[in-house]
């Protein structure tokens, strides 16, 4: 489980921000990831939650904004 | 002489983005050739639950070599752009300073350094706006981004944050050209390896991914990395998008 729900209805992704796989991987199954402006891509794999729109950073993660995420 | 534009916070998340914003702002100082806009910086600031942003906190600054007497079209301009081009909802901000009109700029750059790991309010950016001499204005929603404007410009000066917008066209052979190759465009002022030394003018580098420098030292940094190449014949390759994350 790569995932904390919050009480907001968003999810915090349990990876840090350094699993560069593991936040491959779920970009890999999210239906609703979008790609991020290149200025904002981060990660080398660009389908990757590091790189979406809807990921929101915080000190030590982000947060998923996805729409029904 | 040399002026500092950057602008924060006028996307949303269905939006362009701000660099995409600060390249066109520029596109049009050329334009009506106001002077000429070097290398787009992308600058981090803090994130935290207390900031409001879309989706990442940071600003885009660019400098112009102008003449003094455009300063005021450009001011008047740039404050126009960002009132009709910024998204639905953003919160955007403009500071723009003057290099011979500056005051204590370590001040700014101090501001810059503290916007990266402290929550800071508006009327401290204002009152420093105030003291340095720089332009900087509010234009929609609730004007946040003046902080990070302000930032973004002391932390340009300090000539050691932040990564290039856009990515640099350079010629080469197989996707490999030599240091003095790369030292050529006028977007690189430097090559370095990611401890600090300086390859030989005749190394090639294997050039991957977007080719993007970093502001170190007050230079446009070219970061490299030792190349896996079995023959030795490339030494170096240029560093990836998640190599180049913490500039």
């Amino acid at each position: 489980m790569m995932w904390s729900a919050l009480t907001d209805g968003t999810r915090r992704f349990l990876g840090g921000n350094g699993d560069w796989s593991g936040a491959a991987r779920e970009a890999a199954q999210c239906v609703g990831f979008l790609e991020d402006v290149e200025d904002e891509l981060v990660a080398d794999e660009t389908r990757s939650c590091y790189n979406c729109r809807y990921r929101r950073w915080t000190e030590s993660s982000f947060i998923c904004l996805r729409p029904g995420g | 002489m040399t002026v500092f534009v950057c602008i924060d916070d006028t996307d949303s998340l269905e939006s362009r983005g701000t660099g995409e914003l600060a390249g066109l702002l520029a596109l049009e100082v050329e334009k009506r050739g106001w002077g000429r806009c070097g290398s787009i910086t992308r600058h981090q600031l803090f994130v935290h639950p207390d900031i409001p942003y879309t989706s990442h906190n940071s600003s885009m600054c660019f400098n112009v070599s102008m003449p003094e007497e455009h300063l005021g079209a450009l001011t008047e301009f740039a404050a126009d752009f960002l009132a009709g081009e910024s998204a639905e909802g953003s919160d955007p901000g403009l500071c723009i300073a003057a290099s011979e009109r500056m005051r204590q700029p370590d001040l700014l750059v101090e501001f810059g350094y503290r916007a990266k790991r402290a929550v800071i309010e508006m009327k401290d950016a204002f009152e420093l706006a105030s003291e340095t001499g720089v332009h900087l204005s509010c234009h929609g929603g609730t004007g946040q981004g003046v902080i990070g404007a302000l930032a973004g410009v002391g932390l340009r000066l300090g000539g050691n944050d932040g990564r290039m917008r856009g990515s640099l066209e350079i010629p080469a052979v197989d996707g490999v050209a030599r240091v003095k190759e790369l030292l050529e465009h006028p977007e690189v002022d430097a090559v370095r390896t990611m401890e600090g030394a300086s390859p030989d003018l005749e190394d090639r580098v294997r050039l991957v991914d977007k080719v993007k420098t970093v502001l170190l030292g007050g230079k446009l940094v070219l970061l490299v990395t030792a190349d896996n190449d079995p023959d030795g014949v490339v030494r170096w390759r240029s560093c990836t998008r998640q190599q180049l994350k913490a500039y």
